[in-house]
């Protein structure tokens, strides 16, 4: 033998070696370890919405571990990133339906994310709850394992332009959109109910997640003297487009749904974001008579950060996937059948889910920019 | 409004051009498609953004030497990048196949791009605009000093780049190096020396353009080389890959495409009709606008 194939013998059996004390590792005995998994963006463009997620969920399961609800299980947060991209969405679903002490799935951010992804945990039957994915299609596969906590975009959008009608006396909006499912989605629910109410619609426009530059596109959307411009997306997108829309000289409010509502935003677009609108879901936390305890902990776990939109919502989630595994003794199927007739009051108020996963609650409010930041208006 | 959409084109033109500079330079000397070249862009961007931040305020306070500062940072960690790249990754490679140096620039890329990621921010970040805009309206043309400050620069830039290639010795060794390395080698040539210097210009206009990109558009992320990255390749195919003269042609045309797609079209199809281009100038003219008929190097 070769001094040199010795030595990668050697190599071989240490790390055969090693590989063999991280299985037997696992198979420690102790209390039932069980998994509660969010999947959010925790990367990329959108990750500020997703960091802000996993902040509520770390904190929904620290206050369940110090509460000692669970004295049979050992509970634990496995956090996932899907990176706002539908193919990596399905490739962690996969990832997750193969590990049987995860029991149930908050997330994804998404509804690009939260469609396909629901599709790989219904094979298996495992609860899905998204604090966040609003497009109607996500509930009308018809999969019993997938419940929504906020309003969806048919409800958000015809809102909003129920809104800019009544509300701003617009009459001729401008429609922008980032061809995701989300985005798209939500602009033609605006358009639809635009339309319908006698609104002159002048441009419906698709544009790239990850672009930088709307001059060309705002140029010719300002030639068409637009008192609105009506953006379905995200903020990266949202707030690069108000900026340069205001540098054209094309000095109208943008009005954009959920996905922008996030102090990021005034962030990048900068003082020109100031009087643009954004839609939500959902009574903001400081009209919630029963958050208050939730805000107040939320702060003092993590003083230095900002909250994100959508954290009271994954907070809830959270605490209903954990009810359901209290309540179920942690079986998959009966947790989805518990949670299909669950009214929980928890600090959303009281929550249930109608017979396609939605939640009963239908609220919609609109925030605007004043001093670089989101505050709420009606 | 014709003409309000040729001032976003020549400005986003003037972008590219910067950047296909360093593509084509790079693939003149060594005949290789230097991928890291958009991770260079973003390094850059990221450069003079911390040069903005950083810089002591009674420097700020002197603008023109402000802004002098600031872009010799940036281009000069650039172009530094740029020539350990070629040092790390590719001079190693010099004598293997063609395939095996574009490997690894795509590795490097990779890795650049994850090292941005997980050291600094995973996030957009807002670049610091220090730069004072002011409004100018021509005929009903909006024109800012930005977009004017980016064309004169990258203006200024291609003439000095020109003027050096043609009439200085490094230049002309360079010329001669791109012809072929053995014989200039033969001739006295150090081929090493200038491959580093190709990298140092070509990773300094690159740097130069990220730091643009960052302050025309206010904010930079790890990813951001990626899109421009490919538009800038794509203007140095169009113009003729190896030409300098094409690849600030290829940027100016591919802007200006761009923008009146967006403006007369749709948005929705900006990508497919720039590249409906490239794919129609490779059938017509395979060595793109300016290139020549050169016959394959063995």
């Amino acid at each position: 033998m070769k001094p040199h194939s010795v030595f990668r013998l050697t190599l071989t059996f240490i790390f055969l070696l090693c590989i063999f004390i991280v299985i037997s590792g696992c198979d420690q005995k102790g209390p039932r370890v069980v998994k509660v998994a969010l999947v959010a963006p925790l990367t990329g463009d959108i990750a500020a919405h997703g960091q802000g997620m996993k902040r509520a969920s770390q904190l929904a399961i620290e206050e369940a571990i110090q509460s000692n609800r669970f004295k049979d299980f050992k509970l634990e947060l496995a956090a996932f990133d899907d990176r706002g991209d539908p193919k990596e969405a399905v490739t962690i679903a996969n990832q997750i339906i193969s590990d049987p002490s995860i029991l149930g799935i908050v997330g994804h951010l998404n509804s690009g994310c939260s469609i396909p992804a629901s599709q790989v945990y219904a094979r298996r039957n495992v609860l899905m709850i998204t604090p966040a994915s609003t497009n109607p299609k996500l509930t009308q596969q018809g999969l019993r394992n997938v419940f929504r906590l906020c309003t969806t975009d048919d409800v958000q959008g015809k809102f909003a332009a129920d809104y800019a009608i009544d509300k701003l006396k617009i009459d001729k909006a401008a429609l922008v959109h980032d061809k995701t499912a989300y985005g798209q989605g939500l602009a033609e629910e605006f358009k639809k109910e635009f339309q319908a109410r006698n609104g002159q619609l002048l441009s419906f426009d698709g544009i790239d997640v990850g672009e930088k530059d709307f001059k060309a596109l705002l140029t010719r959307i300002k030639g068409e003297n637009p008192q609105l411009v009506y953006f379905g997306g995200m903020h990266p997108e949202c707030g690069l487009l108000s900026k340069q829309a205001k540098e054209l000289g094309l000095s109208v409010p943008v009005f954009a749904g959920d996905g922008i509502l996030t102090p990021e935003y005034a962030k990048i677009g900068g003082p020109a974001t100031e009087g643009d609108f954004a839609s939500m879901t959902g009574l903001p936390p400081e009209k919630l008579p029963a958050a208050g305890k939730f805000l107040e902990s939320y702060h003092r776990r993590f003083p230095k950060d900002d909250m994100q939109p959508y954290d009271p919502y994954t907070y809830e989630a959270i605490n209903i996937v954990l009810d359901a595994i209290e309540k179920t003794g942690g079986d998959r199927n009966k947790m989805i059948d518990y949670v299909a007739k669950v009214t929980y009051s928890g600090i959303l108020g009281e929550s249930s889910f109608d017979e396609r996963g939605d939640t009963r609650n239908k609220l919609i409010t609109i925030y605007t920019v004043r001093n670089g930041k989101f505050v709420y208006v009606d | 409004m014709f003409f309000q959409q040729l001032v976003n084109g020549i400005t986003l033109g003037s972008i590219y051009a910067l950047f296909a500079l360093g593509y084509t330079m790079v693939y003149g000397i060594l005949l290789m498609i230097n991928f890291a070249h958009s991770e260079i862009f973003m390094v850059g961007a990221y450069l003079g953004f911390w040069a903005l931040s950083l810089l002591p305020v009674w420097v700020q306070g002197w603008t023109p030497g402000y802004f002098t500062i600031v872009f010799a940072i940036a281009m000069m960690g650039a172009g530094l990048l740029a020539v350990t790249i070629e040092r790390a990754a590719y001079r190693p490679l010099r004598r293997a196949s063609r395939l095996a140096p574009l490997i690894s620039a795509i590795g490097v890329s990779i890795f650049l791009q994850n090292l941005i990621q997980v050291t600094v921010s995973a996030q957009s970040q807002p670049y610091p605009d220090t730069f004072k805009i002011s409004h100018y309206e021509f005929f009903g043309v909006q024109v800012n000093s930005l977009q004017i400050f980016i064309f004169a620069l990258a203006i200024s830039a291609m003439v000095l780049l020109q003027v050096f290639i043609t009439k200085t010795r490094l230049g002309k060794a360079m010329r001669a190096t791109a012809q072929n390395h053995t014989v200039s080698q033969l001739m006295g040539i150090n081929v090493s020396f200038i491959i580093t210097v190709t990298f140092l210009i070509g990773g300094a206009l690159g740097g130069l353009a990220g730091v643009l990109n960052g302050m025309y558009y206010g904010s930079i992320k790890f990813n951001m080389g990626f899109f421009p990255g490919l538009k800038a390749f794509t203007a140095a195919v169009v113009g003729g890959i190896g030409n300098i003269k094409g690849a600030m042609v290829g940027g100016f045309l591919l802007g200006i495409i761009e923008a009146l797609t967006v403006g007369y079209i749709s948005s929705a199809y900006k990508d497919v009709i720039l590249f409906a281009v490239l794919i129609l100038v490779l059938i017509f003219r395979p060595t793109g606008i300016f290139g020549e008929e050169v016959t394959e190097k063995t």
